[in-house]
């Protein structure tokens, strides 16, 4: 077990640690759950909505970047979808998980209550509306031609790497949202900033070779490019830019789960 | 016997700080990080030794801010002590805050698996209990209603029903008897003996010295974060009582206070 999921109280008997384990995985589902069915209760279109926005989105930029300014990009529409979805995971698990224990307040004033489950509830929240939309990316891809390849394996692999990287994220994020109440703001100019430098829309191998350093510098953009391989190319993705990625995030968490652990007392006074 | 609970030099600090501390990091930047740190220290719990032996039941009284709910937070491992040690021997559940995690949107039947998850068990414990949970809270009509049509408490009934079907070795309960009618009430007082009768450890705050010398093997008073009294809940909630009533009336004793008329 991860040591920042421990509960604060272990039970000194041998068998609670798997007693543990298995608590905290009942827990993570059942928050998941939890957010899933108020989303799903809540609108009119329920679940329909998560899909809505990713479809929004690759129709204006596939009108602009396809018949307006044209890009040239084969296969455009699949293209784009492979980019937009991964970076609609990656970004809504930010924004989740920045206000997630702010939000949760009670829960974490809750006795035995493992704060740290908290921003992974966020992300695999947020997975689970990646997956919903995989039915209409496999449309889009089977349409322009795309067959499934042996190389779809590896996927689990590359969305394991994305929880990775987007969880080393989360946890600072959450940390500094409850001492700075601006975080989420912040983090979303953020956001819509780094969209523009993530190649989500453009082709990142098309660019003259100084500019490929700042791309490798940007995890999510090997994480778009391992996906793309995989679905579009049908060719298993490059590991050393998913081992990349792992480093990156091996390096944010170190301080990030740090600076997590030593705050996470502190959270009740200050909610 | 190990004692269930074991409290050794406990001291808890809190900070206070500046007024226009900043926060947010917009106000931070533009004052170049000052104010950031606290202004002063205060102890909300100092020097508090006691045990409570296994099968026992603690009652705990106090006027408001003397550090009650500070100290059954602390046994349950919610913050950490500044001071001192807590030893706890068993699986801790606690009657703090009712209802965490409800969600108005949700049934009672779906905020009852989410809450019982919360409260510390598996989704299979829950699943084997939700049967006695409902029947408990004698909500069966309703259970698969959206919460936002209980009423105050029906929900504080859900809650309950949920905490005291989780089997704890050692149970907090934070002035939450009060919930319901006077029937709900007295269920509730039942099913609390009768898990004490099966030998579970609690540590009860309450404002009710009556409370006390009914359920209470020991009793001890908080007063501004010390221990002030621990022994028999009669000889100390009986001197509880006396210094609230003297409290209360030291205004009036008081010459600088002037009373019109």
């Amino acid at each position: 077990m991860p040591f920042f999921l421990q509960k604060r109280y272990l039970n000194e008997e041998s068998d609670s640690r798997q007693k543990s384990w298995v608590y905290e995985r009942d827990l993570i589902t059942a928050l998941v759950a939890r957010d899933f069915k108020v989303r799903y209760k809540r609108s009119f279109l329920g679940i329909a909505w998560s899909l809505l926005v990713p479809l929004a989105q690759l129709g204006v930029l596939y009108v602009v970047f396809n018949n307006m300014l044209r890009l040239n990009i084969p296969h455009f529409s699949s293209f784009l979808l492979t980019g937009i979805l991964p970076w609609t995971w990656f970004q809504t698990s930010l924004m989740a998980a920045s206000t997630t224990i702010v939000d949760n307040r009670e829960l974490v004033k809750q006795v035995g209550f493992p704060v740290g489950v908290l921003p992974c509830v966020s992300i695999l929240s947020q997975w689970v509306h990646f997956l919903l939309a995989m039915p209409i990316l496999a449309g889009f891809l089977l349409a322009d031609g795309f067959r499934p390849s042996l190389a779809l394996l590896a996927l689990p692999i590359v969305m394991i790497v994305q929880f990775f990287l987007s969880a080393s994220a989360a946890y600072i994020l959450a940390t500094l949202q409850v001492r700075f109440r601006d975080t989420q703001y912040l983090l979303g100019i953020f956001l819509f900033l780094f969209f523009y430098v993530t190649p989500v829309f453009w082709d990142g191998s098309s660019l003259p070779p100084s500019y490929r350093t700042i791309i490798n510098a940007n995890p999510v953009a090997g994480l778009l490019n391992s996906y793309r391989r995989i679905l579009m190319g049908g060719t298993w993705p490059d590991v050393r830019s998913l081992a990349a990625v792992v480093f990156i995030s091996a390096v944010m968490s170190t301080g990030c789960f740090f600076l997590f652990l030593r705050s996470r007392d502190r959270f009740v006074e200050e909610l | 016997m190990r004692a269930a609970i074991a409290v050794k030099d406990l001291g808890k600090k809190f900070r206070r700080y500046h007024a226009d501390r900043p926060q947010t990091i917009h106000e931070a930047l533009l004052r170049g990080f000052r104010k950031l740190s606290a202004a002063e220290d205060f102890w909300g719990l100092k020097d508090v030794n006691f045990e409570v032996q296994k099968g026992r039941t603690l009652g705990i009284v106090g006027r408001n801010g003397a550090g009650k709910s500070t100290l059954l937070r602390l046994i349950g491992g919610v913050g950490r002590a500044d001071t001192g040690t807590i030893q706890v021997n068993g699986r801790v559940n606690a009657l703090l805050m009712l209802g965490a995690g409800f969600h108005p949107e949700l049934t009672g039947r779906e905020n009852a698996l989410v809450n019982g998850v919360v409260g510390g068990l598996t989704r299979r414990e829950v699943a084997e209990r939700l049967d006695s949970i409902i029947a408990f809270s004698e909500l069966d009509e309703y259970i698969d209603n959206p919460l936002h049509v209980y009423s105050t408490g029906m929900q504080m009934r859900l809650a309950f029903s949920i905490a005291i079907h989780s089997s704890p070795d050692i149970l907090l309960i934070d002035e939450v008897l009060s919930v319901g009618d006077i029937a709900f009430q007295r269920k509730c007082m039942d099913r609390i003996e009768k898990i004490k009768a099966a030998g579970c450890t609690i540590v009860l705050v309450t404002h009710s010295v009556g409370e006390v010398a009914d359920l209470c093997d020991d009793c001890m008073w908080l007063r501004a974060g010390r221990v002030e009294a621990y022994g028999s809940p009669s000889i100390v909630g009986s001197k509880y009582m006396a210094a609230a009533d003297s409290e209360t009336w030291s205004p009036l004793n008081d010459k600088s206070v002037t009373i019109p008329g």
